[in-house]
């Protein structure tokens, strides 16, 4: 299994995040969120950012998506400095490089599924009927293409997710950033959009970083990213995945056993 | 659906890529949701159509009733025509030398000269008094004289008259063209004035018979009273060749001490008047036009308010802010645009129902001629548009500041 990863993966560091330090000021307190933060990605890799609510996973992402200016340390992406862009180019570079699903999913409501999908090809400039093929032929990966003429808005959860990976495929990114996008779904449509995901990256090459709670997907990445208190705590690559899925399982299971126990000698 | 648009359309959708969001794809989704809100934006629509209809009804009332005014008083006269007079004849004469001078002045094209005289006039036993004019052919010619039998006076005539209907109904003739060729004796006294003889008394022949009301009058050639001396002429009239040089021209005249009047005169009068008039109907029609401004402010603030998440997702799909401010803009472009159209249209059908109501009741009182109350020119169509445009762009400032100042993490953040 390592061995087959290892064939879609090119040594390539394409996301440099080097020493990010996020802090905000609330009131008189200053709230360090990330603490110089700092980590590399490779190309057409399968990146799981996972750590408890508040460790700054937001944040990170925020960062990573272009929307967030970290109060200092450089993003680099494919070699660009992110923040060092106009807003123009910054905008440009979402439009263009980015794909992005969120747990909760949001629409353009006065447009249907196929002009909401091709919203980030509109963004980039295409014409409307080049992004409407376009988008139709991101439909079509995702089974979706029947529901073009829908309201988005009025599909089910799961059927509302695979749109939007529609939406964050359409543009052909480099990067795929995903946060929880399994997080509202249940487990049959959770599996669909992680499959869908690890097809992104194993026959279309793209750059994969989903952030989940759910331990279940650890063994779909190439890379793991512990964060906790703003601070990277561990990075896992390939071969030692599956020993730290264990160790995260086995460590669920004491919580479990514990918790009964308590609950026998209450 | 297909229609004429269809190219265009089609057109349109295949635009070449560009760097950033092509205006027209922002026009279409500003048109969506704005389509998509029927209700909302129909009634804000309505709010501008009853804002743009009263003032363009109102407005286009006020030009109307100002050209049916000025119509009636300038009639046929030229604006291009100076009446020049002397305050004081026996000071400052209007004679031969001064209008030789007045000749001369730049942008005067011709001069018309005026004698005017009492006289005393018999045809067959019958004996009125009679204004008599001594006219040249430019002076005929300027003033407008409503011909009804016969002709006027063209140069060689000598002894020829033209007279008024009313004159010949004093003297007993009743159809104008009965008189036409007849012998009149026309006696002029020229008292008052020096001049080298102190009558003229002759035989003349009527050649046209004019409509000039209630008026007893006569047109004779001038050249009459220039052979009998008479030096000085009762008005002239200077004709300059264009009505931007009327008032230099009458600088000029001025300067050498005569008084002019002109029909610019009454017509600024006329305009003053208007102006005021027509400022007062815009105030009223302005009423509901602030109404509709309020309206489409709020329409748009709403808008904001629940897109908050719909800006915020753009704005991470890769929408530029500006991107989003020209979403807003658009929209409240369309909103003007709609309610301005469909507002002339209502003040235009209501103007024209107006009229004909106003004409057929007129008609039912007697006036045969066909007015038009409500005057539509072109250029209040424009205004309107460019106007109720200028309000949307006003409108529109602070709800596309705020849209454009969304933050994208705020505006995604889970609930």
């Amino acid at each position: 299994m390592t061995s087959s990863r290892a064939k879609h993966t090119d040594e390539k560091v394409i996301i440099d995040i080097g020493e990010v330090s996020q802090s905000f000021t609330v009131g008189d307190e200053t709230v360090s969120v990330l603490k110089k933060i700092d980590f590399k990605l490779k190309n057409k890799t399968f990146n799981i950012i996972y750590g408890p609510s508040g460790s700054g996973k937001s944040t990170l992402l925020n960062i990573l998506t272009g929307l967030q200016k970290p109060s200092t340390g450089a993003v680099q992406f494919d070699g660009r400095r992110l923040y060092e862009l106009t807003p123009d180019k910054l905008a440009h570079f979402r439009a263009n490089e980015i794909g992005i699903v969120y747990q909760q999913n949001f629409w353009v409501k006065s447009l249907n599924v196929l002009e909401n999908v091709a919203m980030p090809l509109y963004f980039s400039g295409h014409s409307r009927f080049e992004a409407k093929k376009r988008a139709r032929e991101a439909l079509d990966l995702v089974d979706m293409r029947p529901y073009e003429k829908k309201n988005p808005s009025f599909l089910s959860g799961g059927e509302q997710q695979r749109v939007a990976m529609a939406r964050a495929l359409v543009n052909e990114p480099l990067f795929i950033i995903a946060d929880e996008p399994t997080g509202s779904l249940d487990s049959k449509n959770g599996d669909m959009i992680m499959n869908l995901l690890d097809r992104c990256r194993k026959e279309y090459g793209r750059t994969i970083i989903l952030v989940t709670h759910n331990m279940e997907y650890l063994p779909l990445a190439d890379h793991l990213l512990h964060i906790e208190d703003g601070m990277v705590k561990q990075t896992t690559d390939d071969a030692d995945i599956q020993t730290t899925t264990d160790d995260l399982l086995l460590d669920m299971k004491r919580r479990i056993d514990r918790l009964s126990k308590e609950r026998k000698n209450a | 659906m297909r229609n004429f648009l269809t190219p265009l359309i089609d057109k349109l959708n295949s635009l070449p890529k560009k760097e950033s969001i092509h205006f027209y794809t922002l026009l279409y989704i500003a048109w969506k949701n704005f389509s998509s809100k029927k209700l909302r934006s129909f009634l804000t629509v309505f709010g501008v159509v009853i804002g743009v209809s009263a003032v363009y009804f109102l407005l286009s009332f006020g030009i109307g009733v100002q050209q049916l005014v000025t119509t009636q008083v300038v009639g046929d006269q030229s604006l291009k025509s100076i009446d020049v007079e002397t305050p004081n004849s026996k000071i400052i004469a209007l004679d031969e030398t001064a209008i030789n001078a007045i000749r001369t002045f730049p942008h005067v094209d011709s001069v018309g000269i005026l004698y005017s005289f009492p006289s005393i006039t018999t045809l067959d036993g019958g004996e009125i008094d009679v204004v008599t004019f001594g006219v040249d052919t430019t002076y005929q010619e300027l003033s407008a004289l409503n011909l009804i039998n016969g002709r006027l006076l063209i140069p060689s005539d000598n002894k020829s008259i033209v007279i008024s209907e009313a004159a010949l109904r004093a003297l007993g003739i009743e159809q104008p063209s009965e008189a036409i060729g007849k012998d009149i004796l026309v006696n002029i006294p020229l008292s008052g004035v020096e001049a080298t003889q102190t009558r003229i008394k002759d035989e003349f022949k009527i050649i046209g018979v004019i409509d000039a009301g209630s008026g007893s009058e006569a047109y004779v050639p001038s050249g009459l009273f220039d052979a009998a001396g008479v030096p000085a002429y009762g008005q002239v009239k200077v004709v300059v060749d264009d009505i931007a040089n009327v008032d230099g021209a009458r600088k000029q005249i001025e300067s050498r001490g005569f008084q002019t009047t002109s029909l610019a005169d009454t017509l600024t009068e006329i305009d003053d008047i208007f102006r005021f008039f027509n400022i007062v109907l815009v105030g009223f029609g302005s009423v509901g036009m602030i109404v509709a401004i309020l309206g489409m402010f709020n329409t748009l603030t709403i808008s904001l308010l629940e897109r908050t998440k719909e800006i915020g997702l753009m704005l991470a799909l890769g929408a530029r802010r500006r991107d989003v401010r020209m979403l807003f803009v658009f929209e409240a472009g369309l909103i003007s645009l709609a309610g301005a159209l469909a507002g002339i249209a209502l003040a235009v059908l209501g103007g024209l129902a107006v009229n004909l109501a106003v004409n057929l009741n007129a008609q039912t009182r007697g006036v045969t001629a066909w007015f038009e109350l409500f005057v539509f020119p072109p250029w209040l169509f424009f205004a309107t548009i460019f106007i109720t445009l200028l309000i949307g762009l006003i409108v529109v400032y602070i709800p596309a500041r705020r849209a454009e100042k969304i933050n994208p993490i705020e505006a995604l953040r889970r609930e």
